[in-house]
């Protein structure tokens, strides 16, 4: 099948689920027996009939549920998400504002996740049911066993509290200022911008953050990476390779791992999905200005446009991240190419 | 956050008796045996156990370091850790049972009318379970709980709404798989209806790896379970729970033991369920046994 062909047809998939997943968090928001009145009108004002009046129309939570449906998805075409209901501002200018922060995050975080993963995984396939396989397997299994809000603590505690060897909390430093506005990502505009300091700065300040959620993700790659390598390892064609006389470091590389990293593929778009809505527990303990942080403020005020903007935003985010994994498949599984 | 842990293949055989045993000698799932019993244990004895009320205030005695009176330290309002953890178990440990039976419940029952039904239905079914997986659990959760009102059982509630998906999509395999052997065709033969072969047929040939990944499940929803209460979206503040213990105490950051304790009670809970996880797995799945 040719590259486009692939392409369009998974496209043409994505649509119905983009469209149901509008239809989901939808219904959640509305379906519900909560009042965003309750949490939105001063005390004061639920007594006063032309107000709550004024607020519903509003808002349009007077119209039937359908009709409230069909408008959101019209303005949604039109980009157009509505207002929060708590900032007063439109919700795509709030994700905008908030989503580069951890989208950099969370990019870190795979990255640092996938190179220990990765290398935990072979070293534990390699030297299989011997003291480093099993040093391995435990760290792997406190990632994904641990809170990532525990993990955060324990690690702001001792390797900023106590040793010093990382920054705190926040993005950047009191006194560094911020890079000028292009991507929202303090990295690269700082890059852009040539601004050294507030770029190590800001590298600085996601060591700690990425550690944590790498050190979850890294579990989890670990772990597959670890089993899926010695089903790999087993296989009659790594004999062949054995027996021709080839090195076993290349065996192991380009036989083995090259063929074994085909489930971590397929897992990173599902991982990254999992980061950015993960953001929401350690966003709150690194002061991290993100979604996540957002997210949470507008479920406690039931500020529905900003819930379901955030749900529909990380569910297409979702969908888009497999879509590319997807499209990577294309490129290491020969057989996809021929199917 | 919660792995994506892929469904164990479970292999009903006749050896099934000594693959138990082989699981009964791996020394980690013993170990996570025993720490799971010694947690039921403490939670069912806490009222017992426990050398202090968890609710009972002592302002005097606030923000103790561990000691030989307060074993754990005591936090803001002088309540005694140790008995609060004693009984966080009493709340977050019935919250994750009960999420995986409902959620087990629910998905066998969608999986195994989407496998069964075939054709339109399964297309349906199966799509739709799709689209609730395509939400991330915590973020859909924390809407629902958001909308109903922070409780534990609203906590409870949506997580049963938003954890069934790999459930049913489990059953639906078993279902399908099921489906091709004969005794399912003589019991057709023999006159038996739909709902019969469902239930009496069916059901007791699949029931046994739903029942096995959702104990292996039980670590991941006591996880999520936290994580909500952690953002104040499940128990009340003076709640004893671990994951509201932990979002108070990240505000007396340096009275480390007012969040590391009721924290590790949930990290070594999780990481019991996971050794025998890891347990089952090695001894189901022949290729990665040694």
């Amino acid at each position: 099948m040719p590259l486009y062909q692939y392409i369009v047809r998974r496209v043409l998939f994505a649509i119905p689920l983009v469209l149901g997943i509008t239809v989901v968090a939808f219904l959640i928001a509305n379906a519900i027996p909560a009042d965003p009145i309750n949490a939105n009108l001063p005390q004061s004002a639920l007594n006063n009939e032309r107000l709550v009046q004024a607020f519903r129309e509003k808002w349009g939570l007077d119209q039937p549920l359908h009709v409230q449906y069909l408008t959101y998805l019209g303005n949604l075409l039109r980009g157009d998400m509505g207002v929060s209901i708590r900032t007063n501002q439109p919700v795509l200018d709030d994700i905008r504002q908030f989503l580069p922060a951890t989208v950099e995050l969370a990019t870190t975080s795979i990255l640092v996740g996938l190179l220990l993963g990765v290398s935990f995984g072979i070293v534990s396939a390699v030297w299989r049911n011997s003291p480093v396989d099993y040093l391995v397997r435990v760290v792997a299994l406190i990632g994904v066993s641990f809170p990532v809000f525990l993990l955060a603590l324990i690690g702001l505690s001792v390797l900023h509290a106590q040793l010093g060897w990382t920054a705190g909390p926040g993005r950047l430093g009191f006194l560094v200022s911020r890079p000028p506005h292009v991507t929202g990502l303090y990295t690269v505009d700082a890059l852009l911008a040539g601004q050294w300091a507030t770029l190590r700065d800001a590298l600085w300040h996601l060591v700690l953050p990425s550690l944590v959620l790498g050190m979850y993700v890294s579990g989890i790659i670990a772990r597959i990476t670890r089993s899926s390598l010695l089903e790999v390892l087993s296989s009659d064609y790594i004999r062949t390779a054995r027996a021709k006389g080839q090195r076993e470091a290349f065996v192991i590389l380009r036989h083995g791992l090259s063929n074994a990293l085909i489930p971590v593929v397929t897992l990173l778009g599902v991982l990254y999905g999992n980061l950015l809505a993960g953001a929401v527990l350690t966003e709150a303990i690194f002061a991290w200005p993100g979604i996540g942080r957002y997210a949470y403020r507008a479920s406690t005020s039931q500020d529905f446009p900003a819930i379901m903007g955030v749900s529909m935003l990380i569910a297409f985010i979702y969908v888009v991240a497999n879509f590319i994994v997807d499209f990577l498949y294309f490129f290491i599984d020969p057989r996809i190419r021929y199917a | 956050m919660i792995a994506p842990v892929a469904a164990p293949k479970v292999v009903a055989s006749s050896s099934a008796r000594r693959r138990l045993r082989q699981l009964r000698r791996q020394p980690a799932v013993i170990a996570g045996l025993v720490v799971i019993a010694a947690w039921f244990a403490l939670a069912a004895l806490a009222p017992v156990l426990a050398p202090y009320e968890p609710l009972e205030q002592n302002i005097q005695q606030r923000l103790q370091p561990p000691n030989e009176t307060y074993l754990l330290g005591t936090d803001e309002l002088g309540r005694d850790v140790l008995s609060r953890v004693l009984h966080g178990g009493r709340i977050t440990i019935p919250a994750g049972l009960a999420v995986v039976v409902i959620n087990s419940i629910i998905g066998w029952l969608v999986g195994a009318v989407a496998g069964f039904a075939g054709r339109l239905w399964d297309e349906v079914m199966m799509r739709v379970t799709e689209l609730f997986m395509a939400f991330p659990t915590i973020i859909l959760a924390m809407a629902v709980t958001a909308a109903l009102g922070p409780e534990i059982r609203n906590a409870v509630l949506a997580l049963i709404i938003v954890r069934w998906t790999n459930y049913a999509r489990l059953t639906r395999g078993l279902i399908i798989e099921a489906k091709t052997h004969e005794y399912v065709d003589a019991a057709r033969a023999l006159g038996a209806k739909n709902p019969y072969l469902l239930f009496k047929t069916l059901l007791p040939n699949t029931i046994a790896p739903v029942v096995v990944y959702g104990s292996l499940d039980i670590g991941n929803a006591i996880l999520l379970f936290a994580g909500l209460s952690f953002l104040g979206l499940g128990p009340e503040p003076s709640s004893p729970e671990w994951g509201r213990m932990i979002s108070i105490g990240i505000h007396f950051f340096d009275q480390w033991w007012m969040w590391l304790f009721p924290g590790l009670a949930i990290a070594s809970l999780v990481m019991a369920f996971n050794f025998i996880g890891d347990g089952l797995r090695d001894m189901l799945d022949p290729r990665t046994r040694a």
